[in-house]
Order: structure tokens, then sequence, then C-alpha cells
């Protein structure tokens, strides 16, 4: 594979029974890039990315990321596929018995990785999200933003190439959401692609980055045109 | 994978689910108990109708035949499979041993030239009634035998009694263990509905399957271990002490096979393997069916 999609959804068909979301989809990802997702609620946004991290299977077409072979691997190697990813959602999903730290470790033990490299690495993205004080924290003693923050440094702890992130700042102050992005982009620009899935209008406008919609189970792209979002003229292949 | 990690989970399992923990455990327990009782005394009623069995003889009466017939006789009956040992008694020792049995006046109550001579069998206490019985008539068929004489009823009946008895304790036996893995089963079900935000977060960084589902397994083999203890445990004391001081007229029931381990081996092994096998079917069924997105 000589091309640096890192995501790559080719003619992708997906129904929940018999009631098709999306038909007959194509998306790329490039390496490093950032983009957005937005479309109203219900439309498919979730599931798009359900698809890529393996919780559903496409009825038609093939999910390719990075060099996974999405709708055609083994149940074996899914966790190996889910390692390489980072994945936030809007809902916290923190476990509220251990502390900031062991809920970032966590995503280390379960891979099985020494100590020390657990201790070290977990300090870093702790680091990166700035949350390295509140490490002896119970979850339940952060504010909404701050435990999004350690889900995002739990989900950097494998050093994914690719962070995907369904309407993280849908809980949040716009405080708190704007802490999120500017995290969002660090990360973007150590070189980690980021897909995230927003409703918020505001949020898209004020960090703009490629801005795709999925409309009538399509993904189009979409441009500024002044203050609005338009399709953009589809480039012949 | 860290063997601390599931150790600790293992047990925080079974602390959480405390009520559903408790009813698996007892129940596997009462299984076990069931089982260990049942074996003892089955062993022993078992080891007691062997030995009635040791008593059947199978007895041969002759006609007055020659040495040529007698040995003939005494090949084919040597030569029947179930048959493990043929004492020849003469004419002179069946009336010698009658002398002994009534005493010297015997004489002239019964003529001893009368009495036949005769071949008594010891057959394999392992062979049933019907094996029994097509022996019988396949000797009453050889050339010289008079009469063959044995005790078929008592065999029956001992038979059918030992039949019953194996069949029904068995079959009550086993009914309660399956009952117990399945209880066992319900409450890894349970633990794992309990912790399924545990589950997803874990399949979200990209854990196994089989290392979410060992803390679960684990966990069950902890209750087997449990159960399995208290059983052993008790089976001691019921037959120890209980039994000895309250019920003395039971007599003595040996450990099956002459040693404890055996019967209290096998009792933990069975109570391990039943924790083991209830909780890798649910763990199994109910974390592939956990999803990431709820
Ligand atoms: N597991 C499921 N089974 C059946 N229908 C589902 C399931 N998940 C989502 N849907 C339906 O699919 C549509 C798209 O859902 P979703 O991907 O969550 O949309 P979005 O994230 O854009 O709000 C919705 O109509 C939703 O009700
Ligand atoms: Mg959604």
């Amino acid at each position: 594979m000589s091309d640096t999609a890192v995501i790559e959804l080719r003619n992708v068909s997906l129904s929940y029974e018999h009631r098709p979301v999306l038909k007959n989809v194509n998306f790329k990802l490039n390496n490093g890039e950032f983009c957005y997702l937005i479309g109203p609620t219900g439309i498919g946004k979730s599931s798009f990315l359900k698809l890529l991290y393996r919780d559903v299977v496409p009825d038609e077409g093939s999910v390719r990321v990075t060099d996974f072979p999405v709708n055609k691997i083994s149940m074996k190697q899914v966790p190996i596929l889910r390692r390489r990813m980072g994945i936030v959602f809007q809902d916290f999903q923190l476990l509220q018995d251990r502390d900031v730290y062991d809920n970032v470790a966590f995503a280390l033990q379960v891979t099985g990785e020494k100590p020390k490299f657990i201790k070290q690495r977990v300090l870093e993205v702790l680091g990166m999200v700035g949350l390295s004080h509140r490490r002896k924290n119970m979850p339940s003693d952060l504010s909404g933003g701050e435990q999004q923050r350690v889900v995002i440094a739990r989900a950097l702890a494998n050093e994914p190439r690719i962070l995907l992130a369904d309407e993280p700042t849908g809980n949040l102050d716009p405080k708190a959401t704007q802490d999120i992005m500017n995290i969002l982009k660090l990360i973007n620009n150590r070189g980690t692609a980021v897909l995230l899935v927003t409703h918020d209008y505001a949020v898209v406008k004020k960090y703009p980055y490629r801005t795709v919609r999925l409309i009538d189970g399509k993904v189009q792209d979409l441009a500024w045109k002044g203050d609005k979002l338009v399709p953009l003229k589809k480039e012949p292949v | 994978m860290s063997f601390k990690y599931i150790i600790k989970e293992g047990f925080a399992g079974i602390r959480r689910a405390k009520l559903a923990a408790t009813t698996s455990i007892f129940s596997l327990f009462i299984a076990i108990l069931l089982l260990g009782i049942l074996s003892r005394v089955g062993y022993n009623v078992y080891v007691q109708a062997m030995s009635i069995k040791d008593l059947i003889e199978v007895e041969v009466f002759l006609f007055d035949i020659d040495e040529r017939t007698t040995d003939e006789i005494e090949r084919q009956l040597r030569a029947e499979e179930i048959v493990l040992e043929a004492t020849y008694i003469s004419k002179d020792s069946a009336s010698a041993i009658m002398r002994q049995e009534f005493g010297p006046g015997v004489e002239e109550l019964v003529d001893l030239n009368f009495l036949p001579a005769s071949f008594k069998l010891k057959v394999d206490t392992e062979a049933g009634a019907s094996q029994i019985e097509t022996l019988v008539s396949s000797i009453q068929n050889l050339r010289g035998v008079d009469e063959v004489q044995y005790n078929e009823g008592l065999l029956r009946i001992m038979e059918s009694n030992l039949n019953t008895f194996s069949l029904v304790g068995g079959g009550i036996a086993l009914l309660i263990l399956l009952a117990s893995v399945i209880l066992v089963y319900n409450t890894i079900r349970l633990t794992i509905y309990a912790k399924r935000e545990l589950i997803r977060a874990m399949k979200l960084v990209g854990a196994t399957n089989s290392f979410i589902r060992s803390p679960f397994i684990i966990e069950g083999v902890l209750q087997g271990v449990l159960s399995g203890l208290m059983a052993v445990t008790c089976v001691f004391f019921i037959f120890e002490f209980v039994i000895p001081l309250y019920l003395p007229e039971m007599g003595l029931l040996s450990w099956p096979f002459g040693s404890w381990y055996f019967l209290t081996g096998a009792m933990f092994g069975l109570a391990v393997l039943m924790g083991w096998w209830g909780s890798r079917l649910a763990a199994r069924k109910f974390i592939e069916e956990t999803y990431i997105s709820g």
C-alpha cells in the first residue's frame, strides 16, 4: 500500500435491520490529517466510527484502517486494530473505581506493557493534557472538561496513528471545549490523524479544517464560502 | 498479561456480586457434598454387594461317570470366561463333608454312597445375572452333568437393588451438579453485566477477549475452590465425627479405595472443574456480546 491514507472506505453500505444508514460511501483520511464529520443527529456519524473500530461490519464494501482490512480481519485481530487508534466518546467512559493515573495506566496494562514503561508513558500523556498534578484524584473529583482530557490521555497511551472522537465536547462549556480543541490540535500537530465528529458549528468555524458532512447515507466534502459551508465540487478522479 | 491483575479482579468480582456468588458457591457446595456422601455410601454398598456376590456358588452335580468324562467336563468348565475356579468334589469327599457337617449319626439317615460327585464353581463377581444364566444352561447341556444349582433369586434382587441405587443416586447428583453449573454461569453473567463499563473500556483500549475473560473465569474457579473446600471439610466431619458418634449402627464406612484423598481429591477437582466450566461458558458468551458502543 503506497498511498498515504490511514482510513479508507470503499463503496461501504451499512444498514440496521434493513434500514439503510450508509449507502455506497467512499472516504479517505490521509496520514496526519484533521477532519470534521458533521451532520444532524441520527444520520449515522457514530455508526461511521463503529465501522472503523469494528463494532459493526458493513453489509457491503471494504474498510481499511492503516494496514488492517477491518471488515475482513478475524476476531483475534480486532484488539490489535484498536490499539492503533485512540477512541474518545462524549460520555467519558472513565472507570469510577480508580484514580486518574490508574485510568490511563489501564490502557497499557491490558496490552501487557512493562510497569516501568507504563509509569513513564502515563506521566507523559497526562503532561500532554495538562493533568499531571491531578493523577491521584478520582474521576468524580474532576470537572467534565478534565475528565474528557483524561480520556484523551488514555486514548493516546498506545501512541495511536489515528484519534477518533465522537462529539467529545458535546457535554462541555465553551471554555472546556476550547481546552479540548487545543489539545486535539496539539496532538494533530504531532502527526496523529484526527477524525472528529461534532455538532458544534462554532468549533468548526473557529478551528478550520477539512470538513465532511454525512447526508442521505453519503459523505460529502464541504468548503467555506463566506460564512457558509457549501458542498465542494467533486474533482474528477 | 499481569497475573496479579487477574487474581485481584477475580476476588473483586466475588465481592461485588455477593448474593449471586454466595448462592452459586452454596449450591455447588451442596452438589459436591451430596456427590461425596453418595459416593462414599455407594462405594460401601457396592463393596458389600460384591462380597455377597462372592457367596454365590454354582454347583454342578454329575452322573456316575468315568474319570475321562469328568476331566472333559472340568476342562470345559474352566474354559468358560466367567468361571474363575472349579473345585472337584468327589463322591468320597462329599460324604466326608456330610459327615463333618452333620456328625457321625448321619449315615443312619442318608445312604452316603448315593451322594453324587460335583464341581463347585467360583464365578467372576462382575458377571451379571443373565451371564450366569447363560453359563448355567450351557453347563446343563454337557454330557455327564445331572443338575446345576445356584441361588438365582438372591442374585436377581441384589442386582436390581444395586442398579436402582446407582441410577437414582447418580441421576440426582448429576441434576444438582447441572443446576450448580447454571448458577455459576448466572453469577458470572451478573458480574459481567455489572462490569460492562469496565469491559467496554477494556475493549476500547484493545484488550484481547481472552484477557478480558480471565478474571471472570478465575472468579468461577475461585467459587469452585471455595465450594470444594467446604464440601471436603463437611464430608470429613460427617464421616469421621457425626456418624461414629450419633449413628454408630451404620458401622464404619470406609474411604473408597482405602485412602481419604481419592474421594476428597475427586470432590475438590470436580468442584473446581464445574466452577471453571460455568464461568467459561458465561464469559465466552457475554463478553463477546458486549459492544463498545453500548
Ligand atoms: N445498534 C443499532 N441497532 C439499530 N439501529 C441503530 C443502532 N445504532 C444506531 N442505530 C440507528 O442508526 C441511525 C444512525 O445512528 P448513529 O450512527 O448513532 O447516528 P448519529 O451518531 O449521527 O446521531 C439512527 O437512526 C439510530 O437510531
Ligand atoms: Mg452519535
